[in-house]
């Protein structure tokens, strides 16, 4: 019966994407090729980037920023968030710096780190990490206060050390919640770095996505767009969710 | 403390807020005792309980507890879902000092004794309730206990898993001398198990049962729940 529904859930979902490419294939039809491209065009504008070295290069950059930014903002978040979750006056210390990290908009974030740090490498790692990390601390404190306190009721009364309840009670207890704060940052850091490099980077896709877009190329534009999808996906499904089932292979049964 | 006793209580009392649960509670527990603790839901059974492990404190009086580990079975398994049975068994070993393998080997040692032998790689998800409650008495019987606290350790399981792991707690008390205290609402549990039994009065203090005639505690208290007895 869970095989059967998953085959149709599967079907579903193909269909769904089945009925995107109509749609764009229908949109190109109508509207001027300028503004959109055809699939068959955009697939003819990709084997062009990937055939030479563009695609590579560029994508290699924003992988490399993105990493970096994302490891540098997620470690911080949590971090900080582990720190905050175990103490209320440590958690009431940081509520402004996460109040603001959640509200102020990603564009602002850039137009800061521009102003201080110029156009570079630099600026879209900062930006990453900056946008990154409240999400990242949310999600941590918030695991943290969820934990089953019967569970550190029990490490109490056997008497586990501050570091033995951390590692066998609070590490392990938010594990689930921590990595879907990284699932959720890595959504937000892809975003954020692309937005970044159309601001303040002279390489990059988000650099080569605004220089295609300005030159009116709405093939290269669609192109770097799938390449930054297809990047996401890689993300997703190669990296988070296989590390996502190892670390939480012991609710496998119970699922 | 006086003679042998493990486990003292002098004039002891503790409220929650506004609301008294033990009031001007005096008892002993001597070395090698099985006290049973028996009253409703909500009398302060595991108010004692977590007075003795140092958890909470008493608002009055004074508590002496022999020095020595504790070993407390809960209510419920309380195991770190994220941890083998093994690991579960292991982890207050390893508070104790003991090395990882030191401490696997005991582990698994005392998970055969419960009669979980081949269950040792398991996660709590993949464990009925039964078993789970059995890898809690391992963990509590694995440390050596001085004092073993039991908290209603069979109230989350039906009749067939309540007599099965009954007799598994008496063969492993049987003869070993461990300082027990075992709190339920079923005097029938109590009587099955204790060589003293104290009952939480609705005045919060206790008061001791004759246990001269087991069966006709057990008898009249069945009478007083079940129509049919």
């Amino acid at each position: 019966m869970a095989s059967t529904s998953s085959r149709s859930h599967g079907l579903y979902t193909l269909l769904g994407a089945a009925a995107i490419l109509v749609g764009w294939q229908l949109l190109s039809l109508f509207v001027p090729p300028v503004y959109v491209a055809s699939p068959a065009a955009t697939a003819v504008a990709l084997a062009r980037l990937a055939w030479g070295s563009t695609l590579w290069i560029q994508l290699l950059i924003t992988l490399e920023r993105l990493v970096i930014g994302l490891a540098v903002g997620a470690a911080l978040g949590w971090v900080l968030g582990v720190a905050a979750g175990l103490d209320a006056h440590v958690r009431a210390f940081l509520e402004p710096v996460r109040w603001v990290g959640m509200t102020m908009p990603v564009v602002i974030v850039a137009g800061f780190a521009l102003l201080w740090f110029g156009v570079g490498d630099f600026t879209v790692v900062l930006v990453v990490a900056l946008v990154v990390f409240p999400t990242m601390y949310v999600n941590t404190v918030e695991g943290l206060r969820a934990i089953d306190s019967n569970l550190v009721e029990m490490g109490r009364v056997y008497g586990f050390s501050r570091h033995l309840l951390l590692r066998e009670v609070y590490v392990p207890g938010i594990a689930s919640p921590s990595i879907a704060g990284l699932t959720l940052a890595a959504g937000i850091a892809v975003r954020a770095v692309v937005l970044a490099e159309v601001l303040g980077a002279a390489s990059g896709i988000g650099h080569s996505f605004a220089r295609a877009s300005s030159l009116l190329e709405s093939d290269n534009v669609f192109a770097w767009t799938l390449v930054l999808l297809g990047l996401m996906a890689v993300i997703e499904f190669a990296v988070l969710r296989p590390v996502r089932r190892r670390a939480l292979r012991w609710r496998k049964v119970a699922e | 403390m006086g003679g042998s006793a493990v486990i003292s209580f002098e004039h002891v009392s503790k409220s929650f807020d506004s609301l008294k649960v033990l009031n001007d509670l005096s008892f002993q527990v001597t070395s090698g005792d099985i006290l049973g603790v028996v009253g409703p839901s909500g009398s302060g059974k595991t108010t004692i309980l977590k007075l003795i492990t140092g958890i909470l404190n008493p608002d009055e009086g004074s508590i002496a507890v022999a020095e020595g580990v504790v070993g407390y079975v809960f209510q419920e398994p309380r195991l770190l879902p994220w941890r083998t049975a093994l690991d579960n068994v292991a982890a207050p070993l390893r508070a104790q000092g003991l090395d990882k393998a030191a401490a696997r080997q005991r582990a698994a040692a005392w998970l055969g004794r419960v009669g979980l032998a081949g269950f040792e790689q398991y996660h709590p998800a993949g464990l009925s309730g039964g078993m789970a409650q059995r890898v809690s008495l391992a963990r509590a019987l694995a440390v050596e206990p001085a004092v073993l606290l039991m908290d209603e350790p069979l109230s989350s399981l039906d009749a067939t898993l309540k007599g099965s792991l009954m007799a598994t707690l008496k063969e492993l008390l049987a003869g070993r001398g461990t300082t027990t205290i075992y709190v339920t609402h079923d005097l029938v549990e109590a009587l099955q198990l204790a060589d003293r039994i104290v009952e939480l009065t609705p005045e919060k203090t206790l008061r001791e049962l004759d246990l001269s005639d087991r069966a006709a505690l057990a008898r009249d208290w069945l009478a007083k729940f079940h129509t049919l007895v």
